[in-house]
């Protein structure tokens, strides 16, 4: 534990105060030292490292099937996005063409998390302000996504919606009439929160020009996702470079020039509807046929990159595979990462009462990160 | 011999001690419940405020070893003995009126800021720097409720003293009597600036939503607070429920006492309590997030000190 000195807050000279690694306001372990004087943040040193799992280890010691189960319990907010980009690199060594309907499918299951994901962040930041009837709000609207999830896949978190060479899960009568009603439900409840989200002067009070992150900044860190289109970074890796069925979809990828806490929170709102959208498009245009290549796919010695946009955003795979059943490497990228030193300078100036939405606003993941 | 015991009765039964202790902790355990109903949540039970003095009368209080134990224990204990003192301060329209020699409305006053004083001991005597930021904080919002509360009372004092052809009174007996008679303040347009600015002073002091600056959980993690735990945390609780019945029992002697007596007077005064419980307490802190210290600060010295002020210009002239 790092020492702090305790100063006379009154005087000019500044303070060490310990944020994490156990600290309400984070809803994982970090640790950042922060320097105040006064209610001004002077400087913050970032620390991190307390949740290492050795995953990336565990996986050269399972097979690449097995390796579907473990990278979807890297993280749980974006446990979908994670077996996606990891069977997508192994779907390219193979040479393994996903059939159409396990594609729309992948889409879905990607687009649900992603709405879930970006809801509960959102919740936090009013939780975060203290505005907690807010907070119960959208967590009940997050709900539906909760059971809709329950319903369809099975599973309120891990969905298990993906395999090597497709999707594990198919949609029939029944479920395909839960996702529509229930994105009948979702859909104007989210437009009605990002209405308030728009207007809420507590929320404004507490948002605006806040944790700002100049466009010339964000390049410099390399920022991805929210946290990038905030900033008015246009990137979007799926409509970069469109994997599964993304091309035919209505992916609207909205940027925002201010860059602070608020505009974060409004692309992450926006990006939740235009999920809905896009799920409604799948189920619209969801061709008949297999779901999957398969039971065991076989993928030779190679190696791979690829990449999806997981909620928090671009994630990256590298896997190379050898004789032997269990990959040789496998390495992962998680968006957070490439967020995280972001941080450094959204905090230059700030408050000590903004240091916490400050950080929520990157919606670090850090079980993906310390793997 | 007889006035000592009366105002000993005051202090530790009625209308202060056990009474005002069982009033503060029911309309916290009320404000608790009907936001959990608010929010769409179930809620503690109405006693819950009761069983969580009893758990943490059972526990360990643990001092910081690089904490000033006189300073950090005795805090809370100032803290309780000052809103004991303040609660039998507070008259009870047609039911209770303070002993003379127990002090008056300035007396009150000052007890009323000896919480928010506490708070501070209690934050820098932790020597945690959740607790020095607490500290900063609750001074920065006691120097911005401060005016407005002086001006407000001001404001009923010479209202009051000039109807009864002297300048001031700071007796409170005197300003409940002559609402009695004369009608509530509350129903005088000239009052009302002072009231709307109480509303917004007492939210400020008892530290809630959104001016639970210096006990923000998620910014400072109860700041002052942090560092306690068993019993001394629990006379933080007690003086909190406390300091509830006193603030809110101020604002109804010096706005809105009702002229009954007897039973009747006590029910109604009770019902006042908790209307303006749930009123500026309950629905003000789910209905909004919280403000920063600068920014309740300016807002203190814009609108509240305003309305207080206006209010005694237009007594005074």
């Amino acid at each position: 534990m790092t020492t702090t000195s305790i100063a006379d807050p009154m005087s000019p000279a500044t303070t060490t105060i310990p944020v994490g690694p156990l600290h309400v306001a984070l809803e994982e372990p970090m640790y950042f030292r922060i320097d105040i004087s006064g209610e001004r943040v002077a400087h913050v040193g970032i620390n991190a490292g307390h949740v290492h799992r050795g995953i990336e280890y565990l996986a050269t010691k399972r097979t690449l099937i097995q390796n579907v189960v473990l990278t979807e319990r890297i993280c749980s907010l974006c446990s979908n996005s994670h077996p996606e980009a990891f069977a997508m690199a192994a779907e390219e060594i193979g040479g393994i063409e996903v059939p159409e309907r396990g594609k729309y499918l992948r889409v879905i299951a990607a687009e649900v998390k992603r709405v879930a994901s970006h809801l509960f962040n959102v919740a936090i930041l009013a939780h975060l302000v203290g505005y907690d009837a807010l907070f119960m709000h959208v967590m009940q609207v997050r709900e539906i996504a909760q059971d809709l999830k329950e319903g369809v896949f099975g599973n309120r978190m891990d969905l298990g919606a993906i395999c090597i060479g497709g999707a594990r899960y198919d949609l029939d009568e029944e479920t395909t009439a839960l996702l529509r009603s229930s994105l009948d439900k979702l859909e104007p409840e989210i437009a009605e929160i990002e209405k308030t989200y728009r207007t809420n002067g507590s929320i404004l009070r507490r948002t605006r020009d806040v944790g700002v992150l100049a466009n010339s900044d964000a390049i410099a860190c390399g920022v991805v996702g929210p946290v990038a289109r905030a900033s008015g970074v246009d990137y979007d890796v799926r409509r970069e470079a469109p994997y599964h069925v993304y091309d035919r979809m209505p992916v609207e990828v909205k940027t925002r020039q201010d860059g602070d806490v608020w505009s974060r929170a409004m692309i992450r709102l926006h990006e939740a509807r235009n999920a809905i959208s896009i799920i409604r498009r799948c189920l619209d245009t969801l061709p008949t046929g297999p779901v999957n290549v398969g039971e065991k796919p076989d993928v030779p010695a190679g190696r791979a990159v690829a990449r999806s946009e997981a909620p928090r955003g671009e994630l990256i795979y590298f896997l190379k595979t050898g004789d032997s059943e269990q990959p040789e490497r496998l390495k992962w990228r998680v968006p957070s990462f490439m967020n995280w030193d972001a941080l450094t300078f959204m905090m230059r100036d700030a408050k000590v009462a903004d240091i916490a939405i400050i950080v929520n606003s990157i919606d670090p993941c850090v079980s993906c990160t310390e793997r | 011999m007889s006035s000592q015991i009366a105002i000993l009765i005051a202090v530790l039964l009625f209308p202060g001690g056990l009474f005002a202790l069982a009033l503060g902790l029911g309309l916290k355990g009320a404000d608790r419940r009907i936001a959990a109903r608010l929010q769409g949540r179930v809620g503690p039970p109405l006693v819950q405020p009761f069983l969580d003095l009893v758990k943490l009368a059972f526990k360990r209080t643990m001092v910081p070893t690089t904490a000033h134990d006189l300073v950090f224990l005795g805090a809370p204990l100032i803290g309780v003995v000052s809103m004991l003192v303040a609660a039998a301060l507070v008259p009870i329209s047609g039911v209770y009126s303070p002993a003379p020699a127990l002090g008056n409305l300035l007396v009150l006053i000052y007890l009323l800021l000896v919480p928010a004083v506490v708070l501070m001991l209690a934050g820098s005597s932790s020597s945690s720097p959740y607790g020095a930021i607490g500290f900063s904080r609750e001074m920065a919002l006691m120097m911005a409720y401060e005016a407005p509360l002086v001006l407000i009372v001001a404001a009923v004092a010479v209202r009051t003293g000039m109807a009864q052809g002297h300048w001031v009174t700071f007796s409170l007996t005197e300003i409940v009597e002559y609402q009695r008679t004369h009608g509530l303040f509350l129903l005088d347009p000239v009052m009302w600036p002072a009231v709307a600015a109480f509303g917004f002073f007492y939210p400020a002091n008892l530290g809630i939503v959104p001016f639970d600056i210096p006990e923000a959980e998620t910014e400072v993690l109860e700041g002052p607070l942090l560092e306690y735990s068993g019993p001394a945390l629990g006379l933080f609780k007690i003086m909190s429920a406390l300091k509830a019945v006193v603030v809110i029992g101020l604002d109804i002697a010096l706005f809105m006492p009702l002229p009954l007596d007897g039973v009747p007077a006590f029910l109604g005064w009770v019902v006042e309590m908790v209307v303006l419980m749930v009123a500026g307490v309950t629905v003000l802190r789910i209905s909004m997030g919280r403000m920063r210290i600068d920014q309740a600060f300016v807002f203190f010295l814009r609108w509240p000190l305003l309305l207080a002020a206006a209010s005694l210009a237009v007594v005074v002239v």
